[in-house]
């Protein structure tokens, strides 16, 4: 994986694959304390302790079909934030859901950057039109705080009967979250 | 800015489209999004299908994503699932083929035969 919104995406499945209704989303570019956070929180079929923790191991995978393969979705992004500074943290209640929190030291040399955040979150968002997400961009320096909001469930309240997946929507969430990428930094991060 | 009210507007429009051709969905995309498409460029499959789709106003065409389809030597890997026909399965997708896969299979009905890595059910 190349970059931070590549590993979302990957994350964001895993959510999805656990019956997720709910998935909220938050990137926080903090200046001020010199950290890139990713939090993203779900209210799918969530893990066990056991499971949790085999879930960070790159030897196993619950999958069925895949019982002899490696899940390595989580211990690449694990890896990925650990080798440069960073922190991986996964937390997680059966029955009620799953959070994860990752943090990146900005200004580290090596970080990989969050590359294209809009395409991972449209793609999320159309792709699993069925799930209800809630995005919160924040950018955060000394001088000023930026938010940017969507809620799919604001979206549908407006479009009645018509689907999230008709084409002018697309556009619509499209253009919506590259104005939000934009007014809070994110664009190149 | 986009706001929430200029979703009104798109509903509007929506509403009548619905009402000429009935809101079905003619043809359904699912793009492989494991952990092996992402790293092969899944996405950019699928955010190309969006673009094209929403440039041709095909409100008949539905987009969506999975989990692991077991192909992950082809990937990134493509199901094109119509109604009464057989499942059609494209690999090793990028964003050129699947402009050539939006115009000849789901504008005009042609199968792209030379991407295809697997049919049926
Ligand atoms: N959000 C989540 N909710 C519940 N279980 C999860 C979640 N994320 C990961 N898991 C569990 O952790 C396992 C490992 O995940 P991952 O490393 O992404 O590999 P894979 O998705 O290929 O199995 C999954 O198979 C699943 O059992
Ligand atoms: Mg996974």
């Amino acid at each position: 994986m190349q970059d931070i919104s590549l590993h979302l995406l990957d994350i964001i499945e895993n959510s999805v694959r656990a019956e997720a209704r709910n998935i909220k989303v938050r990137v926080i570019n903090n200046v001020q304390k010199n950290r890139l956070r990713i939090i993203v929180e779900d209210d799918g079929v969530g893990m066990d302790s056991h499971t949790l923790e085999k879930a960070q191991d790159p030897f196993y995978t619950s999958k069925l079909q895949r019982e002899k393969k490696v899940g390595l979705g989580i211990p690449l992004f694990k890896q990925n934030a650990e080798m440069v500074g960073g922190t991986f943290k996964m937390a997680s209640e059966p029955g009620f859901g799953t959070v994860l929190t990752v943090d990146f030291t900005l200004d580290h040399i090596d970080r990989m950057p969050l590359g294209n955040l809009k395409d991972t979150l449209l793609n999320v968002i159309i792709g699993h039109s069925d799930v209800d997400y809630c995005v919160h961009l924040i950018y955060r320096d000394k001088a000023k705080e930026q938010c940017f909001y969507l809620d799919t469930k604001a979206i549908r309240e407006e479009l009645g009967d018509i689907p999230l997946t008709y084409p002018d929507v697309i556009e619509y969430i499209d253009q919506s979250l590259f104005e939000g990428i934009q007014n809070t930094n994110m664009e190149d991060v | 800015m986009k706001t929430l009210a200029d979703l009104k507007k798109i509903r509007e429009k929506a509403q009548e489209d619905m009402k000429l051709r009935g809101g079905n969905v003619r043809i359904k995309i699912s793009v492989g999004m494991g952990t092996s498409g992402i790293a092969m460029g899944a996405r950019e499959v699928m955010k190309t299908f969006l673009e094209e789709i929403a440039a041709r106003n095909l409100s008949d065409v539905l987009v969506t994503q999975t989990g692991e389809k077991g192909l992950s030597s082809m990937e990134p890997v493509v199901d094109l699932i119509e109604e009464g026909k057989p499942k059609v399965t494209y690999g090793n997708m990028n964003p050129d083929k699947v402009k050539k896969v939006v115009v000849e299979h789901i504008v005009n009905g042609r199968i792209v035969s030379d991407y295809v890595v697997a049919t049926g059910d």
